[in-house]
């Protein structure tokens, strides 16, 4: 905890309150304020990720609430020393259940969006996927920062590369249809059906196309008209989300 | 280059240190982007399966440059050999994914350890 912290909260009407909660409702809605300094201060940490502050100061507040729910003022520790963790915790939560990329810098997220455009326009140049080197040219980065926006891209959704356009939609919609009938299991691969049944529709494709088909994910890309990477990331979660649901229905 | 290898705790959520290192150690060796990605799920695949056997205290990852063009990679778990390699495992969608990513694809023990051997050859630049 530092001396940072520390200062945005009265530590003497803190405990004051605490002493009082158990008889007066009242007290917890003056911890609140008093610690509302804090939340702010903590929320704004997690600020240009993506999210609204405003979302943040809310997510914030329900960790504090559970702090104060859970202080035992008797253990002789400073409620905002208890409480910082808390609240960091809940934040970082809302983060990941929204799949957004937490340690993610902004400057990797652009580069990992140009990187994405670089890989598209090579690809159509070179007739296949270029090399890191020949992206490091291409955008006039280091080859260290076409790895680091690679594993940025990676590091789960950049806003826009998941969010598919308008086009995209409709293409992918309207070419997908046809492989769907394809779709042979191989033998003894009965139990992943249910699984994969489950699947949405282009993601079950994607799979298809690369691990049964044998295409590269460049080749996916052209074809169903969306990012190369945006391909890598649906290939990655979708066998994550079938590991989950295979080992969840053995175990 | 010579051998990398790596070393990390036998968590799921630290595979992603190895999808690192694999990243930047196949650019080097000049793959292209769409082959990188393939080793990194390639890497992912190893590691889930290999982090499904119970007591493995370290997930060790070995790259190595082949002399032929391509590199071999071979990850290793400290944990209890009896059930590997995986029944039936030519069966399930894991090994699907491997013959699709890798050029080869080996369960096997090392130093009575269960590992995945991996092999990725390059296709040099310009020959596609």
């Amino acid at each position: 905890m530092g001396d940072r912290e520390e200062r945005l909260v009265d530590e003497a009407r803190s405990e004051e309150q605490f002493a009082r909660l158990r008889d007066d409702p009242g007290a917890r809605d003056e911890l609140v304020r008093l610690h509302y300094p804090l939340v702010e201060y903590l929320a704004r940490r997690f600020a240009g990720r993506g999210e609204p502050v405003e979302d943040l100061v809310q997510v914030a507040s329900i960790g504090l609430l559970k702090a104060i729910d859970r202080f035992d003022p008797e253990r002789g520790v400073k409620f905002s020393t208890y409480a910082t963790p808390t609240i960091i915790g809940e934040v970082k939560r809302h983060f990941r259940d929204k799949g957004w990329a937490m340690r993610v810098p902004r400057r990797l997220q652009e580069i990992g969006l140009h990187l994405s455009r670089v890989v598209a326009e090579m690809y159509q140049e070179l007739g296949r996927s270029p090399t890191v080197l020949e992206m490091a040219e291409r955008a006039g980065l280091s080859e260290e920062d076409v790895l680091e926006g690679m594993d940025a891209i990676h590091a789960h959704s950049i806003g826009s590369l998941d969010a598919p356009t308008d086009d995209e939609g409709q293409t992918t919609a309207s070419r997908l249809g046809a492989e769907d009938e394809t779709f042979e299991l191989l033998e003894g691969m009965a139990s992943l059906q249910p699984h994969l049944e489950k699947l949405p529709e282009r993601e079950r494709s994607i799979l298809y196309l690369r691990f049964f088909r044998g295409l590269t994910q460049s080749q996916i890309s052209e074809r169903l008209g969306i990012s190369q990477m945006h391909v890598s990331r649906i290939l990655s979660r979708t066998l994550r989300t079938l590991r989950e649901a295979v080992g969840a229905s053995e175990g | 280059m010579s051998d990398v290898s790596v070393k990390v705790p036998a968590r799921p959520d630290v595979v992603h240190v190895l999808r690192s290192v694999i990243a930047s150690v196949a650019a080097r060796a000049e793959f292209t982007y769409d082959e990188i990605d393939d080793l990194r799920l390639a890497v992912d695949e190893a590691c889930a399966q290999l982090l499904s056997l119970d007591g493995g205290a370290g997930l060790t990852m070995i790259v190595r440059d082949l002399e032929t063009g391509g590199i071999e990679v071979l990850i290793s778990i400290d944990a209890e050999a009896a059930a590997w390699p995986p029944l039936g495992v030519e069966h399930t969608l894991g090994w699907q994914v491997f013959s699709a990513l890798a050029d080869e694809a080996r369960f096997e023990l090392v130093e009575g350890h269960p590992a995945v051997r991996l092999t990725k050859r390059r296709v040099p630049a310009g020959t596609i």
